[in-house]
């Protein structure tokens, strides 16, 4: 257990009594819980302890979840090197899992774990309290094997929050169970994720287009040509917002100050070069590139964003739900550097591109890969884990 | 009012009761007024100082009294009157002429002043009330209207005297037989080892006069000349990096005698010394004390030591020979060396939580040491946390060597490197001083700072000149190729060092070609390359050269001294900011490109790239600067890859963005405010558990490395 532990509570009892009531959550040390280390995996916050709890771990607790301790992250929880998320719920040690999905480790945990996988549109779920990388992209993705516990964590979660300034006071959808019709329900198929994939990862994507088919949806294929731009947006973007986040880490208020700095650029330069693992100082440092030598790159990839989030939402006259790949097979297991990261999350960072929901379903036993991803239209959370329920159902049923 | 006769005016300051009842004219501006209804009081201020003028309906007419109602601060004005005595209880003890007032008869404003942008007036009008400060005013607004901070008294003051000492300084140096020659301002580059300020020629396209940094070759010239004696109040031109107490351009008095020694230029600076700091009623005892700089880093680690308090190092290698104390074994076993201080009577003020967990963990390394040791002495015994490490010997040896008393700090600094130590242990030994006050105000400690190493060894293992090449060294018969015996030559220079600042220096110079050409050797500069360099300077001393020296003295920073000014900008008419710009005048400034075209400036360079010249900045070392993130040589390798592909994707983005507007978000929402709730303080940062996960916090503030250099 130690093997997958950041920080184990001591007294894992629940504090309240609400729908959530005995519910073992497990979550990464990025979220804030009042006196837990939350070093979201960086020596920048080497021995830093939350002062406050964050808004969603407040309306777990007030629910009576029962906060089980935290899993071992990667460096702020970007890609997952050295991370354990997962690891509670195989061990069954959580029935939840709290993993921060900046360009699918949540789905890649959870496709990793065996388990269902969901995040959720960005701006449903308050940020506040988490310690963040990608402001703009990043959301709080969910772990468990039961799509019902994750509907049930989301109706108490999502929501307005004072305390984050980027979240919309959009009200929280309805997450109540639905009942779902296949026969009128179309599936796309994105022909462009598919024809990026290598022989056997396409295999697998045929084996649950047929799953969906024979569980009754009208399966029919959709086009966004330019999908391929999706990891240019995302690594360009991502890495502006991530080497301006990282600006805070100064050992001024937190953190760990390295020695024999003799002035304060000194001490900036010497602490955050100490302070920062390789992989993530590449990308800050590509980040520095894109905001000091080439801004208007960036401000490119932000218009390509608006033409891909435009695209997405076309796509949604043209079917109700997308099924894609979750996983690559060819893509490298441990990713060290910044080119095999987003290799290994090219299938799955386009929600975070877009902002809309993604669900990762484990396969139907026997079938070959690992699984597979539903999206919707952002907002769409509540009938997209419906479908998700639809389908698991379904292959308890043994229908096929 | 008549036509003013300036010839009849008299000064504001002079006026005494001895005046009384004399008919005065004045002019001068209003320094502060008050007005009792009907009767107006007006403190009057001129160069030489302050007189309150009374309107009253009495004395002046009606008309002068309504005009005198309109006067503001610092309107120029004009009035005559009656000096009279002021009724008893009224008196003012902030001015020299408090005990009179004038009765005002007539009033001319000579001009009216706009809203001032910071208060002038520095002298209260009523004995006993709390005088004006400028602490709020910045620096820069005050530099932007230089001319009006210039009025404020301490200001004037502070020229006055700067003029009184320059003048001391003159007739001194006149009355030794020393003659005020001027050398050019556009001049050839000098070799003192800070940039030069260029100025480009307009005559000659694409060549440039330097100002100089200092008129050294010159000066050493007027000797050849045969001028003997030579003095100037010379401005020396130096770009160097900003620091705060420091001017792009400054003044100092440049001294060159020949036919003397160093005792010749002992005596004659110390009563020029004595003399200055007489103006500013500061006694410099005489002589002056000298030191090696040998003795200076050994006791007090600085070749600029501040002799105003103790704490000179003392060296303990020799008591751990035998030690069983692994972290001291370790760098004696590297031929390290262990020096430490005592800090008499100071342990009620350094708590052990001081001095383990400010000085030993953050302080002490950010003077590049690895750590210290400290031990307070209390109840005959010495405590700390490694004391159970020393034996019984090492510290009764300890308390003897250092003359130990309860209440005393021994710390000590132990590393393999004889530098660090020295380096480290006189930082500290400052810090400390400062920390626990133990500079006595008021206090002057001259000290002459000689036998500086002649040569200091380069990264090639050669060496270069510790001064410049045409200083004198202690001896002829050295071998120019043995660097062992070149580094250990010492020099003839001497600095004037008080209080730890570097007041100024100089050296007694070479004379002879041959010993000249043998330094050019062991520099390793060919015959070829010291023409080209320094040729006409080493021709003159083809022509019989007599034996010479000199030195110059920092002016700005002596006259800070004596007026114990907070910076030199106090004592400078119109000085740079920290940044080396004139708020004033804005200058230095952008130019039109007629007048760069006409310097033949444009193409300079150009955008090809010069033969020799460095190439642009390694972008990983521009990103790592701009980021602040250091980058390890190992993994240079990896942000060049990244660094690539980021080139790749920024065409990629390029050609493929189109004409939306960009976004940065998917919701329609920017970070904000929302409206209804306002910005409040945490509790946390009431309660101070936000300084909880700080790295080096003091009270209640974080706490950060030094800004500044």
């Amino acid at each position: 257990m130690d093997s997958i532990c950041h920080y184990r509570n001591s007294e894992p009892a629940a504090s309240g009594d609400g729908p959530l009531r005995g519910l073992r959550v497990a979550l990464q040390p990025n979220f804030s819980v009042a006196g837990w280390p939350a070093e979201a995996g960086s020596k920048a916050l080497a021995q830093f302890t939350a002062l406050e709890d964050a808004t969603i771990v407040r309306r777990l607790r007030r629910a009576g979840a029962v906060l089980w301790g935290s899993t071992r992250m990667s460096e702020f929880g970007f890609g997952l090197r050295g991370s354990q998320a997962g690891g509670a719920l195989l061990e069954r040690a959580a029935d939840v899992e709290l993993v921060l999905d900046l360009m699918g480790e949540s789905r890649a945990a959870a496709s990793r774990a065996g388990v269902c996988g969901f995040k959720p549109s960005y701006g449903l779920v308050s940020r506040c309290g988490l310690v963040d990388l990608i402001p703009s992209m990043e959301c709080c993705g969910l772990l468990s094997r039961s799509l019902a516990q994750i509907r049930e964590i989301l109706k108490v979660v999502a929501g307005p929050d004072e305390g984050d300034f980027s979240l919309p006071d959009e009200k929280a959808p309805d997450f109540s169970s639905q009942a779902i019709d296949p026969s009128r329900i179309r599936i796309g198929v994105l022909r462009e994720a598919r024809e990026a994939l290598s022989a056997g990862a396409q295999a697998s994507l045929q084996a649950s287009v047929d799953e969906l088919a024979r569980a009754g949806f009208s399966m029919v294929e959709v086009s966004l040509p330019e999908h391929g731009l999706f990891p240019v947006v995302h690594r360009i973007a991502g890495s502006v917002e991530a080497s301006s986040c990282a600006g805070r880490y100064d050992s001024v208020r937190y953190g760990a100050r390295a020695p024999g700095g003799k002035n304060w650029n000194g001490m900036y330069i010497r602490t955050r070069g100490a302070a920062f693992g390789a992989l993530l100082k590449s990308y800050l440092i590509q980040g520095a590139f894109f905001q000091f030598d080439r801004y208007g790159a960036f401000e490119d990839a932000c218009r390509i964003r608006a033409r891909l989030v435009a695209g997405m939402e076309r796509l949604a006259a043209e079917a109700d739900f997308l099924l894609l790949p979750a996983v690559d097979g060819a893509a490298p297991e441990a990713p060290a550097t910044l080119a095999e990261t987003y290799a290994q999350f090219a299938p799955t960072l386009f929600a975070n591109v877009t902002g809309q929901p993604a669900l990762f379903l484990p396969a139907r036993p026997g079938a070959p890969g690992a699984g597979f991803q539903l999206a919707g239209p952002r907002r769409s959370d509540p009938r997209l884990i419906a479908l998700g329920e639809h389908v698991l159902k379904g292959r308890k049923g043994g229908g096929q | 009012m008549s036509p003013i006769d300036y010839s009849r005016r008299v000064f504001c300051g002079q006026l005494t009761s001895a005046d009384t009842g004399r008919e005065v004219l004045l002019a001068g501006w209003v320094d502060a007024f008050r007005d009792h209804g009907g009767l107006l009081f007006i403190h009057l201020r001129d160069r030489s100082g302050i007189v309150q003028v009374v309107f009253s309906p009495e004395i002046g007419s009606t008309a002068v009294c309504q005009q005198a109602a309109s006067l503001r601060a610092e309107y120029c004005i004009a009035v005559s009157g009656e000096v009279k005595p002021r009724l008893p209880g009224t008196e003012n003890d902030h001015i020299s002429t408090g005990t009179i007032e004038v009765m005002v008869k007539e009033l001319a404003v000579l001009s009216e002043s706009d809203a001032l942008p910071f208060p002038i007036s520095e002298k209260a009008m009523v004995a006993g009330a709390p005088s004006a400060s400028l602490d709020h005013v910045t620096e820069d607004l005050r530099l932007q209207h230089r001319y009006l901070d210039l009025r404020r008294p301490s200001m004037r003051d502070h020229l006055i005297a700067r003029h009184r000492i320059f003048q001391c300084a003159r007739q001194f140096l006149d009355s030794r037989g020393f003659v005020e020659i001027e050398t050019p301002m556009l001049t050839m580059s000098t070799p003192e080892g800070a940039r030069d300020y260029l100025v480009p020629s307009r005559v000659h396209p694409g060549k440039f006069y330097a100002l100089p940094q200092s008129p050294q070759l010159f000066k050493q010239l007027l000797m050849i000349g045969g001028m003997e004696r030579y003095f100037q109040l010379a401005r020396c031109f130096r770009d160097e990096d900003l620091r705060p107490n420091r001017q792009p351009e400054f003044t100092q008095i440049d001294i060159e005698a020949s036919f003397i020694d160093e005792e010749f230029i002992y005596e004659m600076i110390e009563e020029l010394a004595v003399r200055m700091f007489a103006v500013g009623g500061i006694e410099l005892p005489r002589p002056f004390p000298r030191m090696t700089y040998a003795e200076a880093m050994d006791t007090t680690g600085s070749d600029r030591p501040d002799l105003r308090f103790g704490m000179r190092f003392v060296d303990v290698t020799d008591l751990f020979s035998q030690t069983q104390y692994s972290i001291f074994r370790q760098i004696l076993q590297r031929g390290g060396r262990i020096k430490g201080i005592n800090v008499q009577g100071q342990s009620d003020r350094l708590s052990k939580n001081v001095l383990q967990n400010e000085y030993a963990k953050e302080i002490v390394p950010s003077f590049g040491a690895k750590g210290m040791t400290w031990m307070r002495a209390e109840k005959g015994q010495l405590a700390s946390n490694v004391v159970q490490f020393f034996s019984r010997g090492e510290q009764e040896a300890l308390r003897a060597r250092f003359g130990v008393a309860d209440g005393d700090v021994l710390i000590l600094i132990a590393d393999p490197s004889h530098a660090v130590v020295t380096s480290a242990l006189g930082q500290l030994r400052l810090h400390l001083a400062n920390r626990l006050g133990l500079i006595p105000a008021g206090r002057f400690c001259p000290v002459w700072v000689t036998e500086f190493p002649l040569f200091e060894a380069t990264e090639e293992g050669g060496v270069t000149s510790s001064h410049h090449p045409f200083t004198a060294p202690d001896r002829t018969d050295f071998d120019p190729r043995n660097v062992e015996e070149l580094l250990a030559l010492r020099s003839r220079a001497y600095d004037l060092v008080v209080n730890g600042e570097e007041l100024g220096g100089g050296s007694i110079r070479i004379n002879r070609r041959d010993l000249q050409r043998k330094i050019f050797d062991a520099l390793g500069l060919s015959e070829e390359e010291t023409m080209n360099r320094f040729g006409f300077f080493l021709r003159a001393f083809d022509f019989g050269a007599p034996p010479h020296g000199g030195l110059a003295l920092g002016m700005d920073r002596t006259v800070s001294m004596i007026l114990q000014t907070p910076s030199i900008r106090e004592v400078i008419a119109f000085p740079k900011n920290r940044s080396a710009g004139c708020p004033l005048t804005g200058a230095p400034s952008t130019v039109k490109r007629e007048q760069l075209a006409e310097l033949g400036l444009l193409n300079l360079g150009g955008t090809d790239k010069l033969a020799g010249a460095d190439t642009a900045e390694n972008r990983v070392d521009h990103l790592s600067w701009v980021s602040r993130i250091g980058i390890a040589a190992g993994e240079r390798a990896m942000m060049e890859e990244v660094l690539d592909q980021a080139e790749a994707l920024a065409s990629i983005a390029t050609e493929n963005a189109g004409k939306e507007e960009p976004i940065w978000g998917v919701v329609p929402v920017a970070n904000r405010t929302r409206p209804g709730t306002r910005a409040q303080r945490s509790p946390l940062a009431e309660t101070g558990q936000l300084l909880k996960s700080a790295p080096a916090v003091k009270g209640s503030y974080f706490k950060v490395a030094s800004i500044l250099e």
